[in-house]
């Protein structure tokens, strides 16, 4: 089956009206906003430009009623002008071919080797190397696909540290994709903790999907300020500010003579981060830049 | 973990029962995001809302991992019930078929105001009320 894409550009506030017209004739509409605003404040924040136009996209079966379903859709959004809603473009149509959506997103998701660690989607069968590891982790709804300098950096450094000791710390665990690797790099337990829910849930599935759930404990909420247990290992792939704030927390949970691994610093915070985590008495033995992100490893005298 | 947002983008599908169809596969297809995932969790969290279209808004991170949260109902389906009709007029100049009251307009607008991304309640009055229109649905002074 073959399909018609109709696509048109508006104004923020005909969003709602034009949806309203694809929909009678699709099973749903997808609304792009043309134009993000990046905050230059906040590394991570983006926002919509609302007074660029946004586009909206429905599809309809290209069968022999599509004419007469364009040109019904077409009659529809210039009574929405009629009424005099702000501008509403022309009515756009594609013909696009049917896929297998379920399985397109996958193309370009590939296994990915960091040093010895080899993450691989689960749906690939991937050779492993007789001195490397696999950790299968899916792209999904949790940061840590493998994809991100952060993550790699982290990964990268991990094997930086010589053996895994018993037990590691994963502050903002995300996918679980850093607790996997230190556990399959010869860890023999890790204590996740992560704010988001959704993270928690994904680091408790990937654990499992790896059999690797009796070696992981995941909870969900922050750093406590004073450290009930130290670890000799702590891997924090955070972000810079949030680096700043818990420095003092993650050097109070470290052992003497452990090692931090902090990530997903960007390059122009690097020096903030280096300096938070320095007046909280950890001492920096290795930078790795890739790209605009710094990955860090630390340790305390 | 350091979320550096890649891009945002919306969806609007049947609560409860979105599938890989477009506008979904697609949308969330070309940005290479889980869609089974995405179209699991949609569809538990909009379970209650069966019969409504719902707007999600899809945040992709730069690692191809994502979030999303769910909106309102369209106010078109808002409009509908409050209406009390059935489907929006083909002909909005010249058939109306329903009409709501400024108060019933001022209720859906505020319901939908974060999610219309209006600045105000009179914006979002306005927006609502032109979808009204363009649906043949009367606003009473």
């Amino acid at each position: 089956m073959r399909w018609l894409e109709l696509t048109v550009e508006t104004d923020v506030e005909a969003v709602e009206a034009v949806s309203e017209v694809l929909g009678r004739v699709a099973a749903g509409t997808a609304v792009r906003p043309t134009r993000l605003i990046r905050d230059p404040s906040d590394e991570l924040a983006v926002r919509e430009d609302r007074t660029a136009p946004y586009e909206i996209t429905a599809h309809i079966p290209d069968d022999p009623d599509a004419d007469a379903t364009v040109e019904a859709t077409e009659r529809a959004l210039w009574h929405l002008q009629a009424f005099g809603l702000r501008p509403v473009g022309e009515l756009r149509v594609r013909a696009v071919d049917d896929a297998d959506w379920l399985e397109r997103w996958k193309e370009g998701h590939a296994a990915q080797r960091i040093g010895r660690v080899v993450i691989v989607p689960s749906w690939l069968d991937e050779t492993i190397g007789p001195d490397e590891v696999a950790v299968r982790m899916d792209p999904g709804m949790a940061f840590g696909t493998g994809l991100h300098p952060t993550t790699r950096g982290c990964l990268a450094l991990l094997q930086r540290v010589g053996p895994m000791p018993p037990r590691v710390l994963d502050v903002g665990s995300g996918s679980g994709i850093l607790a996997l690797a230190a556990l399959r790099l010869g860890a023999g337990q890790v204590d996740c903790l992560d704010t988001d829910a959704e993270a928690v849930r994904a680091t408790r599935a990937n654990a499992e999907a790896n059999g690797l759930a009796g070696q992981v404990s995941v909870r969900q909420g922050t750093l406590p300020e004073t450290a009930s247990t130290t670890y000799p290992l702590i891997l924090a792939n955070l972000v810079a500010a949030v680096l700043v704030e818990l420095a003092p927390r993650l050097a109070e949970h470290l052992e003497p003579g452990g090692t931090l691994i902090a990530g997903g610093v960007i390059a122009e915070r690097a020096g903030e981060v280096m300096a938070a985590l320095d007046a909280s008495g950890l001492a920096l033995d290795e930078r790795l830049d890739d790209g605009e992100w710094v990955s860090l490893r630390l340790s305390r005298p | 973990m350091a979320k550096k947002i890649r891009t945002v983008l919306k969806v609007q599908a049947p609560a409860g029962a979105a599938t890989a169809a477009p506008p979904v596969g697609p949308a969330l297809g070309q940005h290479g995001i889980n869609i089974m995932e995405f179209i699991k969790a949609f569809n538990e969290r909009t379970a209650n809302l069966r019969g409504y279209v719902v707007p999600a808004e899809i945040t992709v991170y730069e690692d191809r991992s994502f979030t999303f949260v769910t909106k309102a109902p369209l106010a078109a389906a808002l409009l509908k019930r409050a209406a009390g009709v059935e489907l929006g007029s083909s002909q909005p100049n010249r058939e109306k078929v329903g009409s709501v009251s400024q108060q019933q307009l001022r209720e859906i607008a505020e319901t939908k105001m974060q999610d219309l991304n209006a600045n105000s309640v009179e914006q979002a009055m306005r927006i609502v009320a032109g979808t009204a229109r363009s649906m043949g649905i009367e606003v009473r002074d």
